[in-house]
């Protein structure tokens, strides 16, 4: 790949022709060169952001994700009507096809709306239980530090890391053997409890 | 003359006032003696029926399932029981029954706890089995609901909300609401058949869920089921001896616990798995236990760090090399209260 094509790619896309007979050859190379037509793409990109002509939320591949839903869409399955010439067989399946078709829609119409229904007292009735529990375990996060864009700080960056992480087990660590050396002295102390509790009862 | 007309309308508002209150705390009255009876009644089908359960106590996104029997033998028959022996109440008032119960966690390592009467052995990985004095097991469920409830009744109302279906029964949701804001909500749906638990939640003030035990099964019998009657015939680990005074003398004092919160032992020990000393005290409201932590920590500063499990709060901050921890099944703003409340005496911690 010459430098000379990505320069005249650029200059196509600056509005900048040398040749009318220059561009349209480039413009056929870049059709049928994917890596070319990729920087005629980014060139683009560049001026846009230069000029700040780009939008909110940057769509980099709008054919990619167009092709994308096209292939994502529900292929349609209802039968093609029958053509005119078949034989008569072919013709009464289509016709009871066609009665069928009404009665089918409307059932799923009716066990749709059921639903509806049955969604709504299931709702209310879950008003008054707690049955799903919800996450709660949060750990209060250690004094953060934003990861340096640079290459020159990646060394830097990855033992700060495995400094965060090692203090983070050694916190989890702490936390743990105070939670067990708790619920141990609650067990321990119970013995204590009962004694009491059975002093008050003697009484 | 208007001084008349003024007091008039203030008296038959205030008479109202009066009518109104008395007529609420009434209705509360009987909603409060209605759920005052169901506890009782739970405390005494705890002691005393033949029941074989399992439940789950979800937290964390994490459920854990346990198996609990329960049972009363008839002492006569079987050999004497030394513990009890030993107890005069027992052979004083219940010379006839002896309590037995097994509490065992299904999942990971093996953890039982056992109890014959007022012995309860702990079996589990981190220590060889021991055996303690005392009549009641603490595991998921707390003690208090076996014993006398009345003791909560000065830091918690009781409310007796209304019935749903729990593990196929009849329910009776009875709460347990904190009187103040510095704890939480235990909600427990009572089987209105047995008066057993078969659900409980322990909710904040909000209404956020932070921990629930649901039972999966339950199983009332006339007589003792095997695995008790093989439990009455066993030997039990020795009884370990506790240090007699239960209160040592430590350097710091926590200045403030929300009301009702006692101190039930204070001493100086290590926590087995970081084998690191601290000083320590425990206070309990009646249902929630909270322990405090004093130790010298190598940091100088380190702001206040917390983790949940459950309900229960794990935190710690370090001050001036000191590190001061508060955990149990309290709110975050009632531990952070605690830990800024502990003050040092002007002799030095070692």
């Amino acid at each position: 790949m010459s430098e000379s094509k990505f320069e005249a790619i650029s200059s196509l896309v600056d509005n900048y022709r040398v040749s009318e007979q220059a561009s349209e050859q480039v413009i056929d190379e870049m059709l049928k060169d994917e890596h070319l037509s990729a920087s005629w793409q980014q060139y683009h990109l560049i001026g846009d952001v230069i000029r700040d002509e780009i939008p909110a939320t940057l769509q980099l591949d709008l054919s990619a994700q167009i092709a994308a839903a096209i292939a994502d869409e529900p292929s349609i399955l209802a039968p093609k009507s029958a053509p005119k010439s078949v034989n008569t067989v072919n013709a009464i399946k289509a016709k009871v096809v066609q009665l069928m078709r009404p009665v089918g829609q409307l059932a799923i119409a009716a066990s749709a709306a059921g639903l509806m229904i049955i969604g709504v007292q299931q709702n209310t009735a879950d008003t008054n239980e707690v049955i799903v529990p919800t996450q709660v375990v949060q750990t209060k996060p250690l004094a953060g530090f934003a990861n340096p864009v640079s290459f020159n700080y990646q060394q830097d960056s990855q033992s700060q890391q495995q400094e965060a992480i090692e203090e983070r087990i050694a916190q989890q660590r702490r936390f743990q053997a105070l939670l067990s050396d708790h619920q141990q002295q609650v067990k321990l102390s119970a013995a204590k409890l009962a004694e009491s509790a059975q002093a008050v009862e003697s009484k | 003359m208007k001084n008349l007309s003024l007091m008039l309308p203030t008296k038959v508002i205030f008479l109202l006032a009066v009518f109104l209150v008395s007529a609420s705390t009434a209705v509360f009255g009987a909603e409060a003696e209605q759920a005052k009876l169901s506890l009782e009644r739970l405390s005494q089908s705890l002691r005393q029926l033949n029941f074989n359960t399992s439940f789950v106590v979800v937290k964390n996104n994490q459920a854990e399932p346990y198996h609990w029997l329960h049972g009363t033998a008839d002492v006569k028959s079987s050999r004497t029981n030394e513990a009890l022996s030993e107890d005069p109440l027992s052979s004083s008032m219940a010379k006839h029954n002896v309590e037995l119960e097994i509490l065992a966690l299904l999942n990971g390592p093996r953890r039982d706890i056992l109890r014959v009467g007022n012995t309860v052995s702990y079996i589990e990985p981190e220590y060889a089995p021991y055996s303690i004095a005392s009549a009641q097991i603490s595991g998921p469920i707390p003690t208090v609901f076996g014993r006398d409830i009345s003791v909560l009744a000065n830091n918690y109302d009781f409310v007796s909300v209304g019935k749903s279906r729990v593990l196929g029964r009849a329910a009776q949701l009875i709460r347990i609401e904190p009187k103040d804001a510095h704890r939480y909500g235990y909600w427990l749906w009572l089987d209105l058949d047995s008066g057993l638990l078969l659900k409980m939640a322990v909710i904040t003030r909000k209404g956020k869920l932070l921990e629930q035990i649901q039972f999966t099964h339950l199983e009332i019998t006339d007589t003792l089921s095997e695995n008790l009657k093989q439990l009455h015939l066993a030997e039990l680990p020795k009884i370990i001896e506790l240090s007699a005074k239960s209160k040592t003398d430590l350097a710091w004092q926590v200045n403030w616990l929300p009301d009702g919160f006692k101190e039930v032992k204070s001493d100086r020990h290590r926590i087995n798995s970081t084998n690191q000393p601290v000083e320590f005290m425990l206070f309990n409201d009646g249902l929630v236990d909270i322990s405090v932590y004093v130790n010298p920590s190598k940091d100088t500063h380190r702001p206040i760090e917390y983790v949940n499990d459950g309900a229960t709060l794990v935190l710690n901050q370090v001050v001036n090399n000191l590190e001061v921890s508060v955990v149990g099944k309290i709110p975050l703003a009632t531990a952070k209260d605690i830990v800024n409340s502990v003050s040092f005496a002007p002799k030095k911690v070692n």
